[in-house]
């Protein structure tokens, strides 16, 4: 398998990694091609996640920006998001290699709940890292994980956010990598890993692209996704990465403005680097230290950037993008009003490109939006925001 | 001849064994780094590893990250290391190795960052997060530059069938990392780490250095005939900050270390000893062993 996507990707880990790398690539090569696999994981995405979601058109929507506009809608899953597709996939893969315990890293908590909730399902033994911040900033979501029976652990070290929390799961599972299984939540981290949750995002776009076909009767103009480590975007892009018709866009949070320096857009400022064991654009500073990334969206607030999103960027099949938190929050506020749907803060960033780009478009053309998850976990930042009370993301 | 292999060989022709000591740079401020590494070296240190400090090091322990969180704060970056090893090779010739992460390098440039370390005299280079399938870009420059650092190969008591392949690029010594996971935590070793320490030594020509968890000769007394030196950084570290980072301190740990290190009496017992009975031995010397 390919370890790199052109000079993206590789593994930088400690040497006591690589027999477990190479463990987990064989593992996974076996499990994908294994029907028995493949069938337990859409089992499980049917009957326990609750697939296939809806691609939803929004027709007020289109109305208002002037093009044919359709949300999918993975906010409708178990647990709120797309993480549980990914969480699924790497659960049963671990049970298939004889793993019983789990660790997993979480910015906001939603692929900690996730992994939570998976470990509970399959039995296992979960423990969820998690940046001391955030501990204390996503308070909820740390006991949602408690009551599914996970262990948290609350990372002091560094910046105490996700990426420190991120560093610490790398450092635990090098000490357990014998009996313990890292699930990793976002298209980032060393091969296979990148790869491994393109595969267990794949369904979205598989799901996607047949509907829309079914709907339009032809491939949609436009796809959109918000990109933080860039799982829902990779899992939305998979399928039509070979109709080269179909435009496709990531979405990274500009924070407070791009000019401000208090942002998350890896790629529009980033230059490459190695973090987390791979290597991308990432946000550092004239040291090559990594800079803290900064967003109303903790789920964007990554320095970094997966590694095939880097690639589609320099081969130019993705473009990239970012929204700010101002414009994030007021395209969520139109989908609320408009739809009647409260979408997460991460989702909004692609809703406030889309809308722009809506109007760049015509009334026959389609756009196709990942509505990653649900904004019940961020109404309090939503509260606090439109209370001009700021936020503490 | 690189530093570190001079040192290797005198030190072999001598039939004594090694003492690698780790600081990071810049703590409590970069004079003083000068100053600690000049007393070990007097003290008798036979190659110092000099850290530069990372945002994200991910193979180090709380001590180390601590020592890099404090050392960033107080403006430590690569380029006021490659000064201070400027000043210190005036009157110093300690052999000098930088423990990096591989992006502070890539962000300096490659080939600049090895021009640098060759200017400076920095004799090797330790990359935890650039295992040997990650190395071939760094390496290319590496080889073609004359006087460029050596890349010191680290191998783990997991490594098992990676072992040759690593060693085949091996020049210097051998780091090997004597538990799973980070540096410091006290002596606990992995649970196989004789067979694992047998089995480098045999497929090494050069000398094999045994690594994370060391704070006293002791700790490396039973496994004396196994390996060629030892290394020593989280617990010195601690060390150091406790004495208020004390010249005298530095020099009178090394001295020590060094004449216990290589007081041990040849034992050829040791050596054919199995590896259960060792096991017992080591445990009885208060050495946990387990992953």
């Amino acid at each position: 398998m390919e370890r790199y996507y052109g000079s993206y990707g590789g593994q930088f880990v400690a040497e006591s990694l690589m027999n477990t790398l190479k463990e987990l690539e064989t593992a996974f090569e076996q499990a994908i091609q294994d029907k028995g696999f493949m069938e337990e994981y859409a089992y499980y995405l049917k009957e326990y996640v609750g697939r296939e979601t809806p691609l939803y058109y929004a027709k007020r929507l289109s109305e208002r920006f002037g093009t044919k506009i359709y949300l999918k809608r993975e906010d409708l899953n178990h647990t709120g998001a797309h993480k549980i597709n990914n969480v699924i996939g790497q659960l049963l893969l671990a049970k298939r290699m004889g793993k019983k315990k789990v660790i997993a890293e979480t910015g906001a908590g939603q692929h900690g709940v996730a992994t939570a909730t998976g470990a509970a399902l399959f039995q296992m033994d979960c423990t969820v890292y998690m940046g001391k911040e955030d501990v204390a900033r996503q308070a909820l979501n740390v006991f949602r994980m408690e009551m599914l029976g996970a262990k948290v652990v609350s990372v002091e070290s560094g910046s105490n956010t996700l990426k420190d929390a991120t560093n610490e799961a790398i450092r635990t599972w090098a000490k357990t990598a014998e009996d313990t299984f890292y699930v990793i939540g976002s298209a980032v981290g060393p091969h296979p890993y990148p790869r491994m949750v393109k595969e267990f995002q794949r369904i979205i776009s598989k799901e996607a692209r047949a509907q829309i076909l079914e709907k339009e009767h032809r491939l949609p103009d436009v796809v959109i996704a918000c990109v933080g480590g860039g799982s829902n975007a990779i899992g939305m892009f998979a399928e039509f990465l070979d109709d080269p018709s179909v435009e496709l866009i990531g979405v990274e949070a500009a924070g407070l403005g791009i000019e401000t320096g208090q942002h998350a857009s890896a790629m529009a400022l980033g230059k490459p680097g190695t973090l987390h064991g791979m290597k991308s654009y990432l946000l550092q500073d004239q040291d090559g230290n990594v800079q803290l990334a900064h967003s109303i969206s903790a789920g964007l607030d990554y320095p970094g950037v997966g590694p095939e999103h880097a690639y589609l960027k320099d081969s130019g099949r993705a473009s990239y993008v970012s929204a700010t938190d101002k414009e994030a929050m007021d395209a969520l506020k139109v989908l609320c009003e408009t739809e009647g749907i409260i979408p997460a803060i991460e989702s909004a960033h692609a809703l406030a490109y889309a809308f722009k780009k809506a109007r760049t478009m015509t009334q026959d053309q389609t756009m196709i939006v990942c509505l990653s998850g649900r904004g019940d976990k961020d109404v309090n930042t939503v509260a606090d925001y439109f209370a001009g009370k700021g936020y503490m993301n | 001849m690189n530093r570190i292999e001079q040192q290797m060989q005198n030190l072999q022709r001598r039939g004594e064994k090694a003492m690698i000591t780790y600081i990071t740079a810049g703590l409590p401020d970069l004079e003083t780094t000068k100053k600690l590494l000049k007393a070990q070296a007097q003290a008798g240190v036979d190659v110092v590893e000099l850290g530069i400090p990372f945002s994200d090091p991910i193979a180090d322990g709380p001590v180390i990250q601590d020592a890099s969180f404090r050392s960033i704060q107080n403006g430590t970056n690569v380029e006021n290391v490659f000064g201070m090893v400027d000043e210190l090779r005036q009157t110093c010739e300690v052999p000098i190795v930088f423990m990096m992460y591989y992006n502070t390098a890539l962000h300096y440039g490659l080939e600049a960052f090895v021009d640098q370390c060759v200017r400076t005299g920095v004799d090797g280079l330790i990359i935890p997060d650039l295992p040997l399938e990650e190395q071939g870009e760094l390496r290319a420059i590496l080889d073609q530059k004359d006087g460029a650092p050596i890349l010191i190969q680290l191998v783990s008591p997991v490594s098992k069938e990676r072992i040759p392949m690593i060693l085949k690029q091996a020049r210097g010594f051998v780091y090997c990392v004597s538990s799973m996971g980070v540096t410091g935590q006290k002596a606990d070793f992995h649970k196989n780490i004789l067979a694992y320490l047998r089995e480098v030594k045999a497929a090494s020509n050069i000398p094999i250095m045994l690594g994370f968890g060391i704070r006293r000769a002791a700790d490396v007394g039973p496994m004396r005939e196994l390996v060629d030196g030892a290394i020593i950084g989280s617990y010195f570290i601690q060390l150091m900050e406790e004495s208020g980072f004390d010249e005298q301190t530095a020099k009178e740990y090394v001295s020590t270390f060094k004449r216990e290190l290589n007081a041990f009496a040849y034992e050829p017992e040791l050596e054919r000893k199995s590896t259960s009975d060792l096991e017992q031995f080591i445990e009885e010397q208060g050495i946990q062993l387990r992953y």
